[in-house]
């Protein structure tokens, strides 16, 4: 008999982390910054503008209790350091309106824009953030400051809850994904649409005709790259690019868009994981709001 | 200390009217015996139905889910050719007595032949050709000319005859009403507009279904205590409105009172705002050509502006230019009907003069309904990358 947890095919491994080579002590500035977004959620807390700890947590049904459920985790981990002690926080994402510890919110565009200058560098100009149930294609300065942005419309299609359903239909575990769908010999060609209904449609009829799950995963990942590709060429790709969000993570799909671009996406510096762009734009907003309101004080 | 403009009895007459459009016509019907004619679209010439004792109303939808109108109309005709069709289907358009358009865009044409032969109670209609290349040297002989077959209809069918006179009245009382709709508006380019886009809206929009004559006591009474009224809000970004009919009440409570940040639409360039109302006739002796050449020289529809060549030598265009200038215009937002061709082939040319006007702007597909939460965190971010320097240290 299958366990319910060996059947969960789209669930990825919640993480933890805390740097335990610094002292939060010594920090002059403690931010935090939560993304709240539809399936996932990220607290991060920086000291003095570097990354301190993280959590990184399925969104649950409530948004308060899942930004609850993510803050309450670092701290945990962290051990000795409580709410009170952090100077500012800022909410980002799609719940960034319900996270009532929050000082302020800030979109995820401004603040993915941010994160992925922190992660990867000021020489990105062009961030794909590819989420739970949105994509947005931002242009940015040296700064991170967003110059244009396109996001898609109402339809999720293409998304990572679009990759979730799929693991689940396919039985693959989500992690490993990505790689299964690089070892077919040819690439076939996409599923002719990325609408997670319509998409498990056809996908069962390839299963009827025998397909592998390789091939398959294949030509799920080529459509979910060519509608990411169309979103990024309208609003015009520059160098260098960085990809942000849950599904960086997975090299089937972003191989993938390299190739359509010609252009290879930049690799996140010192192993950051880049689906924790939008929190750490945030607690890094944070801290510039708090030493902002610090200096208004004086 | 002036009035707080959320609690001006015109502001709520004119917000009543447009929730109870339905219940006005009804009650204005049971007053005055007379009859009601829906029109599609903004160039049906009002002046000539109104002159005969009938009263117009726009045809509008509702912003709700419906699913009865894919037998008549193709699932990617626009939503508002649905949602107004879906209207007449569930009966509430039932007290019209007629029904006409002006021929504008595909999508409207098709929903108004299949609400003249399935509504109930229609014993009028009528199709009103109208150039689509306004910018044609003949554009107004070929209007004056389907005017006068137009004119003569609603004669026949009321049995009534439209003098001169009776034109020159209804003329009056349109243009009263636009001259004081742009006052209004003019009132907008300061500092502190006085009233917010949902009010612009609810005064634009009612007065598209209420007898004009009541509803210029009402504008005349609004633009009398404009200069001494107080508004509680902060203005915040200016915005101005561009694209297809928009009087979904969602979208501007959303962007003008529910958002973390303040912003405030000074302008509507559409046919729920301004390119309804822009524009006066000029009177002369010859009535119905007075009516053509305003039809055909206001602000054009996307449907209708045809000149070629740069953006900036277009009608509409210029005007967008000249009200970005006038009304202090921080960024746009280009609010599209999807599926709304016309407006979907301006919007490239649109967006490169906004580029080079150095205007930020922001691209919305308005639906039946509105993704409020995904529009609220665009026109955000929209806001915050055009300032909140300071946040990048």
């Amino acid at each position: 008999m299958v366990s319910v947890q060996e059947s969960e095919y789209w669930r990825w491994p919640e993480q933890i982390w805390v740097d335990e080579s610094k002292d939060w002590k010594n920090a002059e500035v403690i931010s935090c910054g939560i993304d709240l977004g539809s399936v996932s959620t990220q607290a991060v807390i920086m000291l003095d503008g570097e990354l301190y700890a993280y959590a990184n947590m399925r969104t649950g049904t409530g948004s308060v209790a899942s930004a609850e459920k993510a803050i309450n985790a670092v701290l945990e981990k962290i051990g000795d350091m409580k709410r009170e002690n952090i100077h500012y926080t800022v909410a980002t994402g799609y719940g960034r309106v319900s996270v009532p510890f929050a000082n302020k919110s800030i979109t995820e565009i401004a603040c993915h824009g941010r994160g992925a200058v922190y992660i990867y560098g000021d020489s990105v100009r062009t961030v794909l953030d590819m989420g739970g149930q949105d994509l947005k294609a931002i242009k940015v300065d040296s700064r991170g400051k967003v110059v244009n942005f396109l996001m898609n419309d109402k339809c999720a299609a293409g998304t990572g809850r679009g990759i979730e359903v799929v693991c689940d239909l396919l039985a693959v575990p989500i992690t490993q994904a990505g790689e299964l769908s690089l070892k077919v010999d040819e690439e076939p060609e996409p599923v002719s649409t990325t609408c997670v209904v319509f998409a498990k449609s056809e996908i069962l009829g390839l299963i009827r005709k025998g397909w592998s799950k390789e091939k398959i995963l294949a030509a799920f990942f080529n459509a979910v790259a060519s509608r990411v590709v169309e979103l990024l060429e309208r609003v015009g790709v520059e160098p260098d690019f960085a990809i942000t969000g849950g599904i960086s993570k997975n090299i089937g799909v972003v191989k993938r868009i390299e190739d359509k671009l010609g252009l290879k996406a930049l690799k996140p510096k010192n192993g950051l994981d880049p689906q924790l762009a939008g929190a750490i734009g945030a607690a890094l907003f944070a801290r510039a709001l708090y030493l902002k309101e610090q200096k208004k004080k004086k | 200390m002036g009035e707080n403009v959320e609690n001006l009895p015109e502001i709520r007459q004119f917000k009543e009217w447009f929730e109870k459009r339905h219940e006005y016509a009804k009650k204005w019907k049971e007053k005055t015996g007379g009859k009601v004619v829906g029109y599609f679209c903004t160039y049906v010439p009002e002046e000539i139905l109104y002159a005969a004792g009938i009263l117009p109303v726009r045809i509008l939808g509702s912003h709700e889910p419906e699913s009865i109108t894919r037998p008549y109309l193709h699932d990617m005709y626009c939503p508002f050719c649905h949602d107004t069709l879906a209207q007449g289907l569930q009966g509430r358009y039932n007290y019209l007595d007629g029904v006409t358009i002006a021929q504008s865009c595909l999508h409207m044409r098709q929903s108004y032949f299949s609400f003249a032969d399935r509504v109930e109670n229609i014993e009028w209609s009528y199709y009103l050709p109208f150039p689509h290349g306004v910018n044609n040297p003949y554009a107004a002989d070929y209007a004056k000319h389907e005017f006068e077959k137009f004119k003569a209809a609603v004669e026949e069918w009321t049995g009534t005859t439209i003098s001169d006179k009776d034109l020159e009245e209804a003329i009056q009382v349109y243009n009263k009403n636009r001259e004081l709709m742009m006052k209004v508006f003019e009132f907008r380019k300061a500092d502190d507009p006085k009233i917010t886009g949902l009010h612009a809206m609810y005064m634009v929009v009612s007065s598209q279904v209420v007898d004009k004559a009541e509803h210029n006591e009402v504008l005349e009474s609004l633009v009398e205590k404009l200069p001494e009224v107080e508004s509680d809000r902060e203005v915040g970004t200016r915005f101005m409105l561009i694209g297809s009919e928009d009087y979904d009440e969602e979208l501007f409570k959303l962007i003008e009172y529910g958002m973390d940040y303040p912003a405030t639409f000074v302008f509507e360039e559409n046919c729920t705002g301004s390119r309804y109302f822009w524009g006066t006739v000029e009177n002369g002796d010859d009535k119905l050509m007075a009516l053509a050449r305003r039809y055909v020289y206001r602000v054009p529809c996307p449907a209708k502006d045809w000149a070629r060549g740069d953006f900036f030598g277009r009608r509409r265009f210029q005007f967008i230019e000249r009200v970005i200038k006038d009304w202090n215009v921080e960024a746009v937002i280009i609010a599209q009907m999807k599926f709304c061709d016309p407006h979907e082939l301006d919007i490239p040319s649109l967006r490169d003069m906004l580029d080079k006007m150095g205007v930020p702007h922001l691209h919305l597909e308005l639906d039946l309904t509105q993704p409020v939460g995904q529009f609220r965190t665009r026109v955000e971010a929209l806001i915050e990358s055009m300032g909140e320097e300071d946040l990048y240290i």
